[in-house]
C-alpha cells in the first residue's frame, strides 16, 4: 500500500504514537474526576456525553456519538460489543485484548455477574446488572461510583483513583 | 481518495465527525413503547445479534438519524432511519433460570430490526 | 450475517483471563497493522460496515483461531481486492516476499 501512495510511512508512524502514547483512560479519568466535583457538570455529562466530554478537549475516532452511563446504588453498569469491539477510544484510548476476545463477548451478556466475579467484582442481587452491547456507532462510557473516603481530594486526585476497567464496568474505584 | 499526510493525523482523528445525521425522518417507536425484535437471517452484514431474535423488549431512547448497516456495506445506500437504545430483561432473553430479576441488557437497534407488540 | 462473530451468549470459551499491564501493541506488526488500517480507512475507499463484513466472512475456524489484528489484515486485504485497489497477484506476491523473509 506505500508502494501504491495509499498511505505515507510517516503518517503510520503519527497514528500510532497517537494511540500508543496520547490517548489514553487518563482522560475519562479526567471527565470522571470532572464528574464527581462539579454537580453541573455531571448533568450535562449524562444527558450530552459528546458535547460535556468535548470541553475537556477529548473527541473523535471512535467516540463522535458518546453515551455515559451511571453506576449508583440500584444500577451497576457493563460495556461489552458482542459482534466486534466497539470502544469509546477518545476517553480510553484502545481497548484490551480481553474486551475483544471470545469469551468476553459471549458471557458479558449472558452471565454478567460470573464475568465480575472473574474480576473481583461482585453485585448485591439488589442492585441491577445493565450490560450494554454497542451494536451502533454510539460509544458508552460507565461513570462509576466515588468510593467514600475520598471528601479531601481535588480533582486530579480523585482522577489517580479512577481505572480504566472502573469505567468499562469491570472494577469499582477504592478510596487507595 | 484522500491520501492523509502525517500532519493531519491529529486533527483527522481527534475531530467530532458523528455519523448521526440532522433530518426529519419520522420515528416509528418513542421512549417507553413495546418492540418485539424481527426475525431475519440474512447473510448480508447486520449489526443485529442472533441472541435478540424475536425478543421483546422497550425503548430506552431514541439516539437520533443514522444509516444503516445493512445496506452500507453493500453499496445500497444509507436508509436513514432512527437507532433507538432497547431494554430488555435478562430473563426474557436467557429464561426463567437466569436468577437476577432485575438484571437487563441494553441494546441500540435500527427502526428497521424492530416491530410494535 | 449469522456468522461466527455473533458471539453473544455462546458458551464454550472458557474465562476472561485479562493480560496484567497489558501493552497496547504486542508486536512490531500489529502497531503496523494498526496504523495502516486507520491510515487506509482515511482514505474513504471503504466504509466501516465494509470492513467489519469482510471480518465476518472470515471462516469461522479462522476468525476464532487468529488473533484481533489479523482479522484486520484479512479484512483490509479483502476490501483492498474488492475495491480494485489491489490485485490478486500483487496481494500473493507480496505474501510470498512476506514468506521469504520470516524463512
Amino acid at each position: 500500500m506505500l508502494e501504491k501512495g495509499l498511505v505515507e510511512a510517516d503518517t503510520l508512524d503519527a497514528i500510532v504514537d497517537l494511540y500508543e502514547h496520547n490517548i489514553g483512560p487518563k482522560n475519562g479519568a479526567r471527565v470522571v474526576a470532572r464528574a464527581w466535583c462539579n454537580h453541573d457538570y455531571k448533568k450535562r455529562l449524562l444527558s450530552n456525553a459528546t458535547a460535556a466530554i468535548a470541553e475537556l478537549g477529548y473527541a473523535g475516532s471512535q467516540g463522535e456519538d458518546m453515551v455515559v452511563v451511571e453506576n449508583t446504588s440500584e444500577v451497576h453498569n457493563l460495556l461489552v460489543c458482542t459482534l466486534c469491539s466497539c470502544y469509546p477510544w477518545p476517553v480510553l484510548g484502545l481497548p484490551p485484548a480481553w474486551y475483544k476476545a471470545a469469551p468476553y463477548r459471549a458471557r458479558a451478556v449472558a452471565e454478567p455477574r460470573a464475568v465480575l466475579a472473574e474480576f473481583g467484582v461482585y453485585i448485591s442481587e439488589d442492585v441491577e446488572v445493565r450490560v450494554w452491547d454497542s451494536t451502533a456507532e454510539l460509544r458508552y462510557m460507565v461513570l462509576p461510583q466515588r468510593p467514600s473516603g475520598t471528601g479531601e481530594l481535588n480533582e486530579e486526585q480523585l482522577a489517580a483513583l479512577v481505572s480504566r476497567d472502573s469505567m468499562i464496568g469491570t472494577a469499582l474505584v477504592k478510596a487507595g | 481518495m484522500l491520501v492523509l499526510p502525517a500532519d493531519k493525523v491529529i486533527s483527522t482523528f481527534t475531530a467530532s465527525g458523528s455519523l448521526r445525521v440532522d433530518s426529519d425522518i419520522a420515528a416509528k417507536f418513542k421512549s417507553g413503547d413495546s418492540v418485539v425484535v424481527r426475525t431475519m437471517h440474512s447473510s448480508g452484514h447486520t449489526r443485529l445479534p442472533r441472541y435478540l431474535r424475536g425478543k421483546r423488549g422497550v425503548i430506552h431512547m431514541d439516539h437520533g438519524v443514522f444509516g444503516l448497516p445493512d445496506s452500507k456495506a453493500h453499496g445500497q445506500g444509507e436508509r436513514l432511519q432512527h437507532v433507538y437504545n432497547v431494554r430488555f430483561a435478562a430473563g426474557e432473553l436467557w429464561g426463567r433460570a437466569y436468577a437476577f430479576e432485575r438484571d437487563s441488557v441494553h441494546v441500540d437497534m435500527w427502526d428497521d430490526y424492530l416491530e410494535p407488540v | 450475517m449469522d456468522g461466527i462473530h455473533d458471539l453473544g451468549g455462546m458458551h464454550g470459551f472458557g474465562r476472561i483471563d485479562p493480560e496484567t499491564d497489558e501493552p497496547r501493541f504486542h508486536a512490531e506488526w500489529e502497531r503496523r497493522m494498526f496504523g495502516l488500517m486507520m491510515a487506509a480507512f482515511a482514505t474513504g475507499i471503504f466504509n466501516v460496515d465494509e470492513f467489519r463484513h469482510a471480518i465476518e466472512c472470515m471462516a469461522p475456524a479462522e476468525y476464532l483461531t487468529t488473533s484481533y489484528y489479523e482479522h484486520w489484515l484479512h479484512s483490509l486485504e479483502q476490501v483492498m481486492l474488492e475495491k480494485g485497489e489491489i490485485s490478486r497477484a500483487e496481494l500473493e506476491l507480496s505474501w510470498s516476499k512476506a514468506a521469504e523473509g520470516l524463512a
